[in-house]
């Protein structure tokens, strides 16, 4: 068997696998943040005033704020002002069809596994693809609108639906919630928008992938899904980023509304770039993703696989508003090298027998830092409500860190609140016993790992459960307990 | 960098501070000064403070208070509501956190030592542990205490010499027409192979007045030594507790604290900190908090396992009346040297009003691979099977209530070695449990 | 003793039992029997006052007063014991201590002063010997990883230490070796007289060869829908329930 050593070693030789950069004409805005970059951004999207008056007010808020202090890990300085806030690939003209997407973004996009061209899409999944600033293309639209679904980018979306967009923008995650969804509700420049209307359930996966590709820009998507009375909707995104020598901030808001009886189930599999051995480069996730459970009966379930970033900042939570609503949230995070990772939920119980979950699974090893944040508030009207978490840690060396933060807040004597936590290593009994039926050690760690995080897992849906599976054994490979 | 936030308290502290310190030489001076000084630079704590976040504590600092009354007058008799049926122990008797003598049964065992701490200052080993064993940088309580104690108790038991009965400590506070802000300091020295049993308890006698009592207590479990605390919490309404417990524990040490807070006291803050600084260490941390009415109760605990092959357990539960209010914050920390740590943590809550609250923080933060670390966390109500189960045997509901919050909280009380202590509590208990 | 009429009881909504008629005299044991999500044990659960059920008809007379009206530990103290189905584990409640109170909360309600220590614990030796209760469980909590079996006993201990007027056994036969039934229905046997009355349910016909009842009472969809002697327990083990079940509908549909 290796010996520790050699194991940080095979840990930070693997290579980040999408560290590619894509050479494409950009138009990039001079780095700096000010009223006129927001000014700026509004126009290039040819926004209604009161949109720029929102992105304005969202600004101010940001620059009364201060950086958050309460994380587990020392917040790295940010210069704000060292930032583009828009960069989008040059296009001639208005596109009406994917076939006159630039042929160096579909080629991308190809070679990240998405391809966007309608033979070859992956089956049963609509895509919009965001390159750096903006959405360059979005699948099967055409036939979602048959059933009423709007799936397009939100820069259509405030054109093509503003009503829609005005209803629901900011209604979870309000403009001046935090420092960096204040930033990007000032800056955002683009994302996803999702209409499920009312008793339709979406018959494809809706997906989006994120790429990063310029440098010294920031991402600042933002994503807004909406299920009407009785609609279904499972979305899924994804995510990377060229490897590159300076820290990438991606500040990115998620906001969800169900109304009756509607579900919305969101999977991310994470996996920008992570930085190098040293800790050198990789992007600051820090995103706010909330989702509230307006109506009666409805659900909405987070779940994550975890493993890029140089540090994720990010807490999937649910507003359980609605009576007998539901909310879930499964994780997975794995933190090698020098990375860190402070992520977790928060589940606001308001209505009566509301139910919660979480799952959280985090990984650490190298010197890598895993901590599970998370808040379950219990209302004093939320009747009956009930919360089950379930926190483990997986230490793989002895020079990574794994915690666990939980905030408990119950104001109701009819509630049912459990959290348990545990803390635990790849035991070398099983290591061994795998070896024993020939099964070699990197592949034992893998086996361990992935059974470790299946509960996790098994919530996403196939294409992106064998995708995760995999990422993760290639994250760990050669980390051996 | 100063705080910002002053308040009646506070102004009342800094102007008054030169006036207040005691400045016979070899009283700590320096220690003093540079305590105040952490204190001015903390401030009193807002629910900014994360540490705070649960407790405005400065609800409970708005009355104004005189500062260390000395001790009044206290007879034998007034002492007995404090009495324990069945106890057979020494006593030692602070009034306002002076030692009184007069009142006081000591061992006279060669090896212990029970004195004033003031009488003990010049004491190499008092000087070499006093303040080295608590979080002055983020603490503001003990970092006050630290600038301006008076009184507490300095106790030291020889290297194996076994204290053959419990040593019960009564702590009474006095005060009349006036609050008082008192500030009792120990310092409790176990050397090796030696052990002590120590019952801690409260009289609250004032009359017309409020107290406000803000203490510190370290305490050094030597290698091998056995040290067990019971530190019964249940003074008057109005009072307020804040105290401060630090412990370091060397190797092959056994420590067990235990702490019950029932009814009346308005508020009791709870800082417990142990420090494993040997190997093959034993520590149980055991909490029952019983509150009624309006009282706000806080534990914090936090144990900092600094070697390897340490066992810490820790079980904390809490029954929650009326509009009682309590916050629970335990942390486990496990160094990176501190392999084969098992460090177990539990913390339990019954809500028995609608207007009853409980936040908790369970934390883990480990630095170690090979470590079996767990905590949990659970509130709920009584388990209404339960209840139907005792009900349908004739058992009257509020009985049967009892019952089971004698049965909820049975985890502790039996742990309890001490019978006239353990008969002592679960009377306390049920008398606490009225259910409205 | 006990006068069912037209009861209809629901949980969470749902109907359960649409018109129960029973009577009991003292000296009586009758035997319920039907197919699983019959109701009987919810007709137990309504006799001994399980809050989650609501009457919505009918009424229930024992000894002259309206049972409804009863909290569960009136009834209890009335004299109406009912051996659970699946006994409740209280861990930090001993066995004893439980004993005790349940004793002298009846005798309080009697007028009785509490048993003295001496008589109690002699008290208890004697119930323990008629059921074979193992003493080492007396100071354990209540239930508390107790066997099936030793549950099932529990819960007959009690009944003979309460003596009630009225015992209803839900399933006590459920999950018993052939020898804890015989231990079980001994006890049981020694325990009925003249002046007290046993309501036994459950599935088999098996606990009705060492107990043997006076009447046997089919439940079937929240109704009796048939009442004969012990000989229609032996009818239901050989045919089962299906010809009761289609004669009940057939009589539904005219």
């Amino acid at each position: 068997m290796k010996n520790s050593n050699d194991i940080i070693d095979d840990i930070a030789s693997k290579e980040y696998e999408f560290g590619f950069t894509t050479d494409i004409e950009m138009e990039i805005a001079p780095k700096g943040l000010s009223e006129d970059t927001i000014r700026f951004i509004s126009a290039k999207k040819n926004e209604p005033e009161w949109l720029l008056q929102w992105r304005l007010k969202a600004y101010a808020a940001f620059l009364k704020m201060k950086m958050p202090a309460w994380q587990h890990f020392d917040m790295p300085q940010i210069d704000f002002q060292n930032v583009s806030y828009y960069a989008a690939p040059k296009q001639k003209k208005q596109l009406n069809s994917l076939d006159e997407v630039d042929p160096e973004l579909l080629a991308t996009f190809a070679k990240l596994g998405i391809p966007l061209n309608e033979q070859k899409m992956m089956t049963g999944v609509a895509v919009d693809a965001v390159f750096d600033s903006v959405s360059v293309a979005t699948t099967y639209k055409g036939k979602l609108k048959e059933l009423g679904i709007i799936f397009c980018s939100f820069g259509e979306a405030v054109q093509e639906h503003p009503e829609l967009v005005k209803q629901y923008l900011g209604s979870v995650v309000p403009h001046s919630d935090n420092i960096f969804a204040a930033l990007n509700a000032a800056v955002f420049s683009d994302g996803s928008f999702v209409y499920i209307p009312k008793g339709v359930r979406s018959p494809m996966e809706l997906s989006t992938y994120f790429r990063i590709n310029a440098e010294n820009t920031g991402q600042f998507e933002r994503t807004l899904i909406i299920a009407d009375d009785d609609a279904y909707v499972s979305y899924l995104e994804g995510c990377t980023a060229p490897q590159r020598d300076e820290n990438q901030l991606h500040a990115a808001v998620v906001e969800i509304v169900t109304l009756e009886r509607a579900e919305v189930k969101y999977s991310t599999v994470q996996n920008w770039y992570p930085g190098d051995k040293d800790g050198k480069g990789g992007i600051y996730n820090f995103v706010t993703k909330r989702g509230i459970c307006r109506g009666a009966h409805s659900k909405i379930s987070w779940t994550q696989v975890e493993t890029g970033s140089s540090i994720t900042w990010k807490y999937p939570s649910v507003i359980l508003q609605g009576d007998h609503s539901q909310g879930e949230f499964y994780s997975v995070a794995v933190t090698r090298n020098r990375q860190i990772a402070d992520t977790g939920t928060k589940m606001i119980h308001m209505g009566k027998n509301t139910r919660s979950r979480i799952i959280s699974k985090g990984i650490s090893a190298g010197h890598g830092d895993n901590s599970y944040r998370g808040l379950v508030k219990i209302g004093p009207r939320a009747q009956s409500a009930r919360n089950f978490t379930q926190c483990d840690s997986l230490l793989i060396g002895d020079q990574c860190g794994a915690h666990t933060f939980p905030y408990i807040e119950s104001r109701n004597n009819t509630a049912t609140v459990e959290h348990e936590a545990t803390t635990s290593k790849i035991g070398e009994d099983q290591i061994f016993y795998l070896n024993a039926r020939g099964i070699d050690t990197e592949k034992a760690v893998a086996l361990i790992v992935n059974g470790y995080a299946k509960e996790v897992l098994n919530q996403l849906p196939m294409e992106f459960a064998v995708e995760a599976q995999k990422l993760l054994s290639i994250t760990l490979e050669g980390s051996v307990g | 960098m100063t705080n910002e936030v002053t308040t009646p308290f506070y102004n009342y502290i800094v102007d008054g501070f030169p006036g207040f310190l005691d400045a016979t030489p070899g009283n700590f001076l320096p220690l003093r000064e540079e305590a105040f000084t952490r204190f001015k630079t903390l401030g009193l704590p807002t629910t900014k403070a994360e540490d705070w976040r649960y407790t405005n504590v400065q609800l409970f600092l708005k009355d104004p208070f005189t500062f260390s009354p000395v001790a009044g007058t206290v007879t034998e008799t007034q002492l007995a509501p404090a009495s324990i049926v069945g106890l057979d122990a020494y006593r030692v008797v602070l009034v306002n956190g002076h030692f009184q003598e007069n009142l006081s049964t000591l061992p006279a065992i060669k090896g212990v030592t029970i004195e004033p701490l003031a009488a003990a200052a010049t004491r190499p080993l008092v000087q070499e542990h006093l303040g080295q064993h608590i979080h002055l940088q983020d603490q503001p309580f003990a970092a006050l205490n630290t600038a301006l104690f008076t009184g507490g108790l300095f106790i030291e038991v020889a290297a194996n010499v076994i204290v053959d009965k419990p040593i019960y400590l009564l702590n009474v506070y006095t005060t009349t027409h006036k609050n008082a802000f008192i500030q009792p300091r120990n310092l409790w020295i176990i050397h090796t192979n030696a052990a002590l049993e120590i019952v801690e308890s409260v009289l609250d006698l004032s009359d017309n007045g409020i107290v406000l009592v803000n203490g510190v207590t370290e305490t050094i479990v030597k290698e091998n030594a056995e040290f067990s605390h019971y530190n019964l919490q249940m003074a008057a309404k109005d009072g307020r507790y804040i105290h401060y417990t630090a412990t370091e524990q060397e190797q092959y040490s056994r420590y067990h604290h235990f702490n019950f807070t029932l009814p009346a006291a308005s508020f009791t803050r709870n800082n417990l900190s142990v420090a494993l600084h040997g190997n093959y260490t034993e520590s149980n941390m055991l909490g029952l908090y019983v509150a009624n009415d309006a009282q706000h109760v806080d534990n914090h605990t936090f144990v900092d396992h600094l070697r390897p092959n340490c066992n810490s357990n820790e079980l904390y539960k809490g029954v929650l009346l009326d509009s009682a209010k309590a916050v629970f914050t335990g942390r486990i920390h496990v160094n990176q040297i501190a392999q084969k740590t098992n460090a177990f943590q539990q913390n339990s809550n019954l809500l028995l009003s609608d207007k009853a609250d409980i936040n908790s923080q369970p934390q883990l933060e480990i630095y170690a691979d090979d470590v079996k670390c767990s905590h949990g966390f659970t509130v709920g109500q009584f388990n209404q099977e339960a209840l139907f189960y005792l009900r349908s045997r004739g058992i009257g509901e509020e009985a049967a209530r009892n019952m089971l919050v004698g049965a909820f909280a049975y985890d502790i009380t039996d742990q309890v070695k001490i019978p006239a202590v353990q008969d002592y509590i679960i009377s306390h208990i049920e008398e606490s449990i009225v259910i409205n | 003793m006990l006068s069912i009429r037209n009861l209809h009881a629901e949980v969470e909504g749902k109907q359960i039992l649409k018109g129960i008629n029973l009577e009991i005299n003292r000296g009586e044991i009758h035997a319920i029997m039907g197919p699983n999500g019959s109701g009987k044990s919810s007709l137990a659960s309504v006799l001994a006052g399980r809050e989650n059920y609501t009457v919505t008809q009918g009424e229930i007379i024992f000894e002259g007063q309206d049972l409804l009206e009863m909290a569960p530990e009136v009834r209890a103290r009335e004299g109406i014991f009912l051996a659970f189905q699946y006994p409740v584990e209280i861990p930090g409640v001993s066995n004893i201590t439980f004993l005790k109170t349940a004793v002298n909360e009846m005798r309080a309600y009697k007028g009785l002063p509490p048993m003295e220590a001496r008589d109690f614990l002699k008290y208890t030796k004697e119930k323990q010997q008629l059921v074979s209760f193992d003493a080492n469980l007396m100071n354990r909590s209540l239930n508390e990883g107790f066997s099936g079996g030793e549950k099932k006993r529990n819960e007959i201990l009690q009944l003979a230490m309460l003596e009630p007027k009225l015992s209803i056994l839900d399933e006590t036969d459920s999950g018993l070796d052939i020898d804890a039934l015989r231990i079980v229905s001994n006890g049981v046997n020694k325990l009925r007289n003249s002046d007290n009355a046993f309501v036994m349910i459950t599935h088999y016909q098996r606990l009705l060869e060492y107990i043997v009842p006076d009447f046997v009472h089919v439940l079937y969809n929240g109704q009796i829908v048939k009442t004969g002697t012990k000989e229609l327990a032996l009818e239901l083990e050989e045919k089962g329930y299906d010809w009761l079940k289609e004669a009940y509908h057939l009589k539904e549909s005219v």
